[in-house]
């Protein structure tokens, strides 16, 4: 059986609901018809808002759930119904605006939303196409184990290059002791590493090994083919790091900008009636 | 040379264990390659990193040849060795030991920083995930989540309560609560500013109709409250109805007035179950149901709310104006134009209905400013430019007699024919023909005056019947002039601002080419404004016809219905009490019996 996404959980039950949710809001925004024109303070508006806000309410809920480790049902449920119900917020959110916006706490509470929900829209892109990549780099491997194979090919081109020329053990020992895999946020992120000793080392056993006969172009091929090994372990690591920080680098936005928009919703609802 | 060695490495314990032998050679080479007497097996080292060599005064001295070699923590190329110094080769620690006596030189040689496991070297380059970095979601929500509160809760709570701090931020242009703003004030509140409180007096209340009333303390309710009756029925219609419900602020400069149809027509398109007493007709859309027009007109000879009748568009019998005037609209729009005092004249509607200072309506018509240019009052015109004064009759008996008793008492050339014997040219009349004299001039006078209100000049605009007092001694009861009643205003109860109508002509709307009559109402009917107005809903062809487009909502204001209408102003207060509820009629009237316009 296919693997079905949290997208398509249990024939798009969620879906189905927000859906639903969506088009009975359009449709009372439709025929309401209040004689000063919709805005949040209508009996409508006032009720989109209340929808909305709880909403919000639940859908923080779920974040403190997963934490927790303690979920009341299926995670996955629970992941689609974010998903779907979060989206629907859009909709609900714009017609208790009745599209209006000023420089206000209002529109702040508004935006903070969209950015939250755009970047759960990202959030959703990454969990359905990064894991597949994930497994496809790793294979049978883990990042423990690239690891280890990494070590062992360092022990072996340390030995090797023990007896050969200053410039290749240089190269080899710079290669064990400054090749990053990972890093700060940039470093976890970026593509392309440039610099990587390891990389440098291939290039310099390659183009001495064509410079040198007999016993010691044995000893460079042996270690040029070490090295390219290790060449390309370090890059499946890399590649791994890389693909489990843009997974979640966008939680880093996407929490607390949750949290902010939970603050400014507070500060929206007290503002209204507080001038009421 | 023949060096001693003495290699050292540790226990478990930590202690040293030294491994001694003797290395012959001419030269002492160090490093990694195999052909070095001090072969010393690391990455870190030079294949041929340094050499110590003997000179020939036994003084030996260490050069370094590929690699680095630190003497006593300095770097240096060569030194003479002395005992008791410490060589650093890499990872290797030397010292010199004091000469032996079958040897040229002792070193001691330990690694003191030995590589690391492979494993362990590999994962300290390992860094995973974001968590190890600087980036933090507790952190980051804890910041986001204050500066939200701060800027946006807090500090606007607590200018709301320390208002000495709000105005004084305010005045800094740093109002807190700016953020608040849920949108731009009307145009009338908007010297409000920052000043929440002017409109939001107490937290989590509703602006209360007091806050309002403050400014507004004239403004009305619907219909007068000057009766008990009026008073139940507000209350029941519009109950504990606040201000706000219909004037909703922070919409923009436009925003606060309430103009849709359902505002009214929720209690007028059956206005009996609210008010089963009530004596006015039911509507619910302009262009289907909509009553004919009811014309407020002036009654001649009556004064106060008696002088007001309405009167319906649809009520032929009724639906005419007796102003006591003559005035064929025909005759002055003829358009081959009329005899003015300078020849042919083309008149338009302007000469007459003049624009009044807000162009909403006209100043009045009168007699001095539109008629007199060509409506002369001379009654002798053959012999003088004098004029009968336009007021009372007595007044005009009296200049006529005057004029004629100076002419005959008087040796003033006259180009009459005289009765022969009473006077000639250029001769004074005598004491004894003066009775006759002034005999001629009451006779003649009388003949002039008759003329004036039977024939012509005042008969020619004015309803003039003969008195009954033709014999009486008072000779101004021998006619009577009809009094006189020109509506100023047709349709109070409505608005209709004629300078934004002004593209039009006006004959567009007021069919007057055909009038023959001062009794024919040239007001516009219903189906004129249908031509260009549509209903409640907007139309694309149509310009909107709500409630709100004519009729006001406060009519039970002092000023309902009249300000900006009635020239020269008006002032309710100043009117009797039963005329209030109908102060736009009692605006109209001036308790003057000859009528005329309102002042």
């Amino acid at each position: 059986m296919r693997h079905r996404t949290i997208l398509e959980y249990r024939d798009y039950r969620y879906l189905k609901l927000a859906v639903f949710i969506v088009l009975a809001v359009i449709f009372a925004y439709g025929w309401y018809k209040y004689p000063l024109g919709h805005y949040g303070g209508t009996p409508l508006g006032y009720t989109l808002g209340t929808i909305g806000a709880l909403l919000i309410l639940w859908l923080m809920w779920l974040g403190v759930q997963k934490r927790r480790y303690r979920t009341t049902g299926d995670i996955k449920g629970w992941l689609s119904a974010h998903i779907y119900l979060g989206t629907s917020l859009v909709i609900i959110a714009t017609l208790h605006a009745a599209f209006q916006v000023g420089w206000n706490v209002h529109t702040l509470a508004y935006v903070l939303m969209m950015v939250v929900i755009a970047s759960g829209f990202y959030g959703v892109y990454t969990y359905l196409r990064f894991p597949t990549l994930m497994t496809e780099n790793l294979a049978e491997d883990t990042l423990e184990s690239l690891t280890l194979k990494i070590a062992d090919i360092d022990r072996e081109a340390r030995r090797l290059a023990l007896g050969m020329s200053d410039e290749v053990n240089r190269a080899v020992l710079a290669s064990i002791q400054e090749t990053r895999i990972g890093g700060g946020v940039y470093a976890q992120l970026r593509e392309n590493v440039s610099n990587c000793p390891t990389t440098t080392a291939v290039k310099l056993i390659k183009s001495l090994a064509a410079k040198v006969k007999g016993d010691e172009a044995r000893k460079h091929q042996d270690l040029y083919g070490m090295m390219l090994r290790k060449q390309r372990l370090v890059a499946r690591a890399r590649t791994d790091i890389r693909y489990k920080a843009i997974m979640d680098i966008w939680l880093f936005f996407h929490v607390p900008l949750s949290v902010a928009l939970l603050v400014a919703l507070t500060a929206h609802i007290v503002a209204v009636f507080f001038y009421w | 040379m023949k060096t001693k060695l003495a290699t050292i490495t540790r226990n478990k314990k930590g202690q040293p264990v030294s491994t001694e032998q003797t290395v012959v050679a001419e030269t002492l080479r160090i490093g990694r390659g195999a052909d070095c007497k001090l072969h010393l097996s690391d990455p870190r080292i030079a294949l041929f990193h340094a050499e110590i060599i003997c000179g020939v005064d036994e003084i030996s001295y260490i050069e370094a040849r590929g690699g680095a070699i630190s003497i006593d923590g300095s770097l240096e190329r060569a030194a003479t060795l002395k005992v008791g110094q410490r060589i650093l080769i890499g990872p290797f620690e030397l010292f010199v030991l004091p000469a032996q006596k079958d040897a040229n030189l002792a070193l001691s040689v330990e690694l003191i920083d030995p590589l690391k496991d492979d494993v362990e070297e590999v994962k300290s380059h390992v860094k995973a995930g974001l968590k190890s970095t600087w980036l933090s979601k507790r952190t980051f929500s804890w910041a986001a989540a204050a500066a939200v509160f701060l800027v946006f809760l807090a500090w606007p709570v607590i200018s709301a309560f320390d208002s000495g701090h709000g105005k004084q931020m305010a005045k800094m242009g740093l109002a807190a609560d700016a953020s608040w703003d849920v949108g731009p004030l009307s145009s009338a509140h908007a010297s409000f500013g920052s000043n929440c409180s002017s409109c939001h007096q107490q937290p989590f209340v509703h602006v209360t109709n007091g806050a309002c009333e403050e400014c507004h303390k004239k403004i009305g309710w619907h219909f007068a409250l000057d009766t008990k009756e009026a008073k139940t029925l507000h209350t029941g219609v519009f109950g504990d109805t606040r201000c706000s419900e219909c004037h909703r602020d922070h919409k923009g400069p436009m925003g606060l007035v309430r103009s849709d149809s359902p505002l009214c027509t929720d209690c007028h398109q059956n206005l009996k179950s609210r008010h089963p007493q009530t004596g006015v007709a039911d509507v619910a859309e302009f262009t289907k149901d909509h009553p004919p027009f009811k014309v407020s007109m002036l009654l001649p000879g009556k004064t106060g709310a008696a002088a007001i009748v309405r009167i319906a568009q649809d009520d032929k019998k009724r639906f005419v104006e007796a102003s006591g005037l003559k005035f064929p609209h025909d005759v002055h729009l003829n358009p081959k134009g009329i005899r003015g005092p300078s020849g042919n004249a083309q008149m338009e509607c302007k000469n007459c209905h003049v624009p009044d200072e807000t162009s909403t309506r006209f100043k009045p018509v009168t007699m001095g400013e539109h008629c007199q240019s060509c409506h002369s009052l001379e009654f002798e015109p053959k012999s003088t430019t004098r004029q009968v004064p336009h007021g009372k009759i007595a007044d005009v008996i009296a200049t006529v007699q005057e004029h004629y008793a100076q002419i005959a008492l008087t040796d003033a050339p006259i180009d009459v024919v005289l009765e022969d014997g009473i006077k000639r040219p250029g001769q004074r009349v005598g004491e004894s023909k003066r009775e006759a004299a002034l005999a001629w001039a009451n006779t003649k006078a009388e003949k002039i005056t008759q003329e004036l209100f039977e024939v012509r000049v005042c008969f020619e605009c004015h309803e003039i019947k003969r008195g009954d007092g033709a014999t009486a001694v008072d000779p101004a009861t021998r006619w009577q002039i009809a009094p006189i009643a020109v509506t100023q205003h047709w349709l109070p109860k409505a608005r209709f601002p004629h300078s934004r109508h002004s593209t039009y002509k006006c004959s567009s709307c007021h069919d007057v080419a055909g009038s023959k009559t001062s009794a024919n109402i040239a007001i516009p009917d219903i189906k004129n404004c249908r031509e260009c107005h549509g209903g409640n809903v907007t139309s694309k062809d149509k310009a909107p016809g709500t409630c709100e487009t004519c009729h006001g909502f406060h009519t039970g204001s002092p000023k309902s219905g009249v300000p900006a209408i009635v020239p020269g102003g008006n002032q309710p207060k100043l009117l009797p009490k039963a005329a209030a509820a109908n102060t736009y009629h009692a605006a109209l009237l001036t308790p003057n019996s000859t009528g005329g316009a309102p002042q």
